[in-house]
């Protein structure tokens, strides 16, 4: 299988041009299928598994990224993607710069209610541009993905979600979502999507083409009066870190409306120096700081 | 990735004898700091009131149940309001809701077993895997034994079962049983699964007290002796990939290592972890090909498409520091530089949407889909001793 081989413009070109004098380094590893699921009975892996191994990674790592952003910039909580397949994709490398991956991938819509998505079949596909920057994060995102829902059914899943969440009573404050059996009462499902689609945003924020985040549990939620129609929570998150293995206390503070963009402030907690205490200690002070899109 | 039972395991109430509990009630109190939770334990600790714990009290912020016999009701309340401890009434008349649930889990049991009700599709406490190993190994005496291997740095015991002898119902298990025993520990980190439950459920290391170190516990899977505090691991006793202060010195780890070596003649060596849906085999350590990497790729494949026929789950396959990331001192790179060729790390369900979180109406299409693949290495193995 041969993937459309278009035109790209070189990577590394500014107004003036390839920097002749960078010692670029234009790794161009293309390989198609990218990523075979196991029991696929394709053809097996290219010559070098090593090097399909450090590709196939670094796609799902730029898929995982182009998602969070994804999903964080439609802003509908009611209609959130995950990653399916990696179906395709080649990646540069520039040591001085970063890395730039260009990957096709498909999406199955986000249901921890269903054991398995086989019935839904694989809907959406997206195709991303992400380039990481030399490990710092943020990485600059462009990112398209097919329809996966009627515009107008969207809204009103939206609309929906936002009419429970407004007529919750405000007795939750500490609260384990899901609980430490995995299970999510249905009520309190509009609370995780919306922190799902908070954490997004965090975790576009700070992922690296090392590191990648899971939300693994809620801890703590608290609903805000508004005086407007706005809805407004703070959360304490956990996100699981997977090449360090870390879970990672963030503080997340939403404001949303339906079909309007979403406001975000967080504040993770740093990783701990050698003296710093883990996690057995409770009721670590956490200081919001103003690192947000509002 | 955390280690995790191959038998699921149920956080039950404490409550299983056959007793009655007519009028008794759930009182669910709200305790804000240490403080509060002493006061609280001063009432569960005098004799009179016959008042329990419910659920043990963990952390700060996190509310503590109490059973209240309905003869102290009065003097509870009294107690709680003049000590300011807020609470609420979760369970007015604890027999009716025993009685609803006897009705329920009669319904729903997965596998009755014949002596006990050990459902196999929850979660469990640490105790109830450990009795119902120990009622497997009875009920079943030719086939099954439990034997302590070692024991934790809380001094708990680890417990293998031994599955050996014949079987004569199912014609692939007996074919393998013939040529080998199968040994499974179900829980390798008795102290750090204790504290999942007690204390902070996301727990990963070993509970073991790092001198000068106010931060606790090692990775277990970062400590063996298989490039020891080489990539993939941290010096700092407070990251969740220690690697300990040297190889096995987590008792936990030293404990099957001994094991292993003074039992001597094993072939197989399988570690099971959550979660990520891959089976990976030789190295974490290093991208050096391992030298049977072909061999194990083509059996860890059959094995992936075994367990995908059940329910449809995809895994990933290949060595471990490329499909996952790289990753010294760990079981799988020990077990095959001393020996072992066929050694596999399973990270079992899901990909992400729960991740540790598993609910527990998984475990039960986990376990059947991840015995095909298990089967298909034992099989694999039965027709390529070495």
């Amino acid at each position: 299988m041969q993937p459309g081989r278009q035109r790209l413009p070189a990577p590394w070109s500014g107004p003036g041009g390839p920097r002749p004098t960078a010692p670029l380094l234009a790794l161009l590893l293309l390989l198609a299928p990218v990523v075979a699921p196991a029991g696929s009975g394709g053809p097996d892996d290219p010559g070098q598994p090593q090097d399909a191994g450090v590709l196939r990674r670094l796609l799902q790592q730029a898929a995982r990224a182009a998602l969070h952003f994804f999903n964080f910039r439609a802003g509908s909580p009611s209609v959130l993607r995950v990653l399916a397949e990696v179906q395709e994709g080649r990646a540069w490398i520039n040591p001085k710069e970063g890395c730039k991956v260009d990957v096709v991938f498909s999406t199955e819509r986000y249901n921890p209610e269903s054991l398995l998505q086989e019935g839904e079949g694989r809907l959406g596909k997206c195709s991303a541009r992400v380039f990481f920057k030399n490990q710092k994060p943020r990485p600059a995102i462009n990112v398209t993905c097919t329809r996966l829902i009627e515009k107008k059914k969207r809204q009103q899943e939206d609309y929906l979600l936002y009419k429970q969440m407004k007529q919750l009573k405000n007795p939750l404050e500490t609260v384990s979502i899901p609980d430490n059996h995995g299970h999510i009462d249905p009520s309190l499902r509009p609370i995780w999507d919306l922190a799902f689609l908070g954490s997004s945003y965090v975790m576009w924020e700070i992922t690296t083409q090392v590191s990648h985040y899971y939300l693994a549990q809620l801890t703590s939620v608290r609903q805000w009066k508004t005086n407007d129609d706005t809805i407004d929570f703070d959360y304490t998150v956990l996100l699981h870190e997977l090449s360090t293995q870390e879970i990672i206390p963030c503080r997340i503070h939403v404001v949303w409306y339906p079909g309007k963009p979403l406001k975000v402030k967080y504040h993770c907690q740093e990783l701990q120096t050698p003296e710093e205490a883990s996690r057995t200690e409770e009721g670590s002070a956490v200081v919001p700081t103003e690192l947000s899109n509002f | 990735m955390r280690w995790i039972l191959f038998i699921g395991a149920l956080i039950g109430s404490s409550i299983c004898g056959r007793e009655k509990f007519f009028g008794d009630q759930v009182f669910r109190i709200n305790v804000r700091n240490g403080d509060e939770i002493s006061k609280l334990s001063q009432l569960v600790n005098s004799n009179n009131l016959k008042v329990n714990f419910w659920k043990s009290p963990s952390t700060f912020n996190r509310p503590v149940d109490v059973l209240v016999p309905s003869v102290s009701l009065q003097a509870v309340k009294s107690f709680l309001r003049s000590q300011g401890l807020e609470y609420a009434v979760t369970i007015e008349d604890l027999q009716a809701l025993l009685d609803n649930e006897d009705d329920e889990m009669q319904q729903n049991e997965g596998q009755e077993r014949s002596s006990n009700n050990f459902n196999y599709g929850a979660y469990h406490s640490l105790e109830a895997i450990y009795h119902e190993m120990d009622n497997i190994a009875a009920d079943f005496p030719d086939l099954a034994r439990r034997v302590k291997i070692g024991r934790s740095f809380e001094n708990r015991p680890m417990y293998v079962l031994k599955i050996a002898s014949d079987y004569q119902r199912d014609p692939a298990i007996t074919s393998i049983l013939e040529k080998m025993d199968i040994f499974l520990l179900p829980v390798a980190n008795p102290d750090g699964y204790v504290y999942t439950q007690t204390q902070n459920r996301l727990w990963r290391k070993t509970r073991s007290r790092n001198p000068g170190s106010s931060c606790i516990g090692a990775d277990p899977n970062r400590n063996w002796n298989a490039s020891f505090a080489g990539k993939g691991a941290s010096d700092n006793p407070c990251s969740e990939v220690y690697h300990g202060p040297h190889a096995n010195s987590e008792v936990e780890v030293k404990s099957v290592v001994d094991f292993i070596q003074k039992h001597g003649n094993f072939k197989c060596f399988i570690d099971l972890h959550s979660y990520s849906q891959l089976l990976m085999y030789p190295y974490g350590y290093s991208v050096k090909k391992a030298p049977d990497a072909e061999e194990l790729d083509k059996v860890a494949r059959r094995a992936a498409k075994a367990l995908a026929s059940v329910s449809g789950t995809e895994y990933q396959v290949g060595p471990t520091c490329t499909t996952v990331y790289p990753a010294s001192g760990s079981s799988i790179d020990w077990a095959y530089d001393n020996g072992i060729k066929f050694a596999f790390t399973f990270e079992l369900r899901d990909a992400g949407t729960y991740g540790f979180l598993l609910p527990a109406n998984q475990i039960i299409p986990t376990a059947e889909e991840t015995w095909m693949g298990l089967k298909t290495i034992m099989e694999h193995v039965r027709d390529n001793l070495y």
